[in-house]
């Protein structure tokens, strides 16, 4: 079982989708990313850069026809981060939804 | 750990639930797929029409030979774009057998729909009936490999 464990980096909406999508998938590309992240280039490399220097993605530059492609996916550091940050969410939503016990008289 | 408030934490749950359903939403196979499928169709109802019974047959097993070999790592789902690979967690393992399924019941089809129009008189039904299955499998296969994906809830 994942270990609860809150992530200030990974917490931020943007890069918590970013790396939601990237934990559904082997890989994706920075075309697509940006498409579904609705990011402009230098928003998502920013994102990208800061996670790869944590050690949570890593990128690859590929060729294809004549065109440079780049490639994202999470390391599995990345991804026991998101696994762990996911559970600490639902351990604070639990606890909120816990009936609050009532101190002994 | 408690450094966020539960609504946060339960936005921040839905935002990554989203994110995982989008990529969810890739999973399929890629267009040209359907289109060599319904290719492929029409060429079997062409051989079933003009070959005696038996050199028919064995292009049929052929072709399901060679679509097993060519297409049997686009099966898994994961593969539609080439702008992502869906992870094994999200496309599932009954993927292949939801396309399988799909291409069994469309045989049927088209063996129903050839043999009701040989009894209306027509020439050349099992042409006929390929190229109405094919224009289904060309234009709406992914559409209903999607919802079978649904009723399978694969």
């Amino acid at each position: 079982m994942t270990k609860a464990r809150f992530d200030e980096l990974i917490h931020p909406s943007t890069r918590l989708s970013l790396v939601a999508t990237l934990a559904a998938a082997d890989w994706a590309e920075f075309a697509f990313l940006k498409d579904r992240l609705q990011l402009s280039d230098s928003a998502l490399s920013k994102q990208l850069t800061t996670l790869e220097e944590a050690g949570y993605v890593a990128t690859e530059r590929r060729l294809s026809g004549s065109r440079r492609k780049v490639r994202a996916r999470l390391t599995s550091a990345g991804r026991d981060a998101f696994n762990g940050h996911i559970e600490a969410l639902r351990a604070i939503v639990a606890d909120a939804a816990a009936p609050t016990r009532e101190p002994p008289a | 750990m408690d450094k966020i408030a539960p609504e946060q934490a339960r936005t921040a749950l839905d935002a990554a639930d989203r994110a995982r359903r989008q990529v969810a939403e890739e999973v399929g196979l890629p267009r040209g797929y359907w289109w060599a499928m319904a290719a492929g169709w029409v060429l079997l109802g062409v051989l079933g029409n003009v070959l005696p019974p038996w050199p028919a047959g064995v292009a049929t097993v052929g072709f399901g030979v060679g679509h097993g070999v060519f297409a049997s790592r686009l099966l898994d789902g994961r593969r539609r774009t080439d702008r992502l690979r869906v992870s094994t967690a999200v496309a599932g393992h009954r993927i292949p057998l939801v396309v399988v399924g799909m291409l069994l019941g469309l045989i049927g089809v088209t063996v129903l729909v050839a043999l009701a129009l040989d009894a209306d008189g027509a020439g050349h039904a099992g042409i006929w009936a390929a190229v109405l299955t094919a224009t289904v499998v060309g234009f709406g296969g992914p559409e209903m490999l999607r919802v079978l994906r649904r009723w399978a809830r694969a």
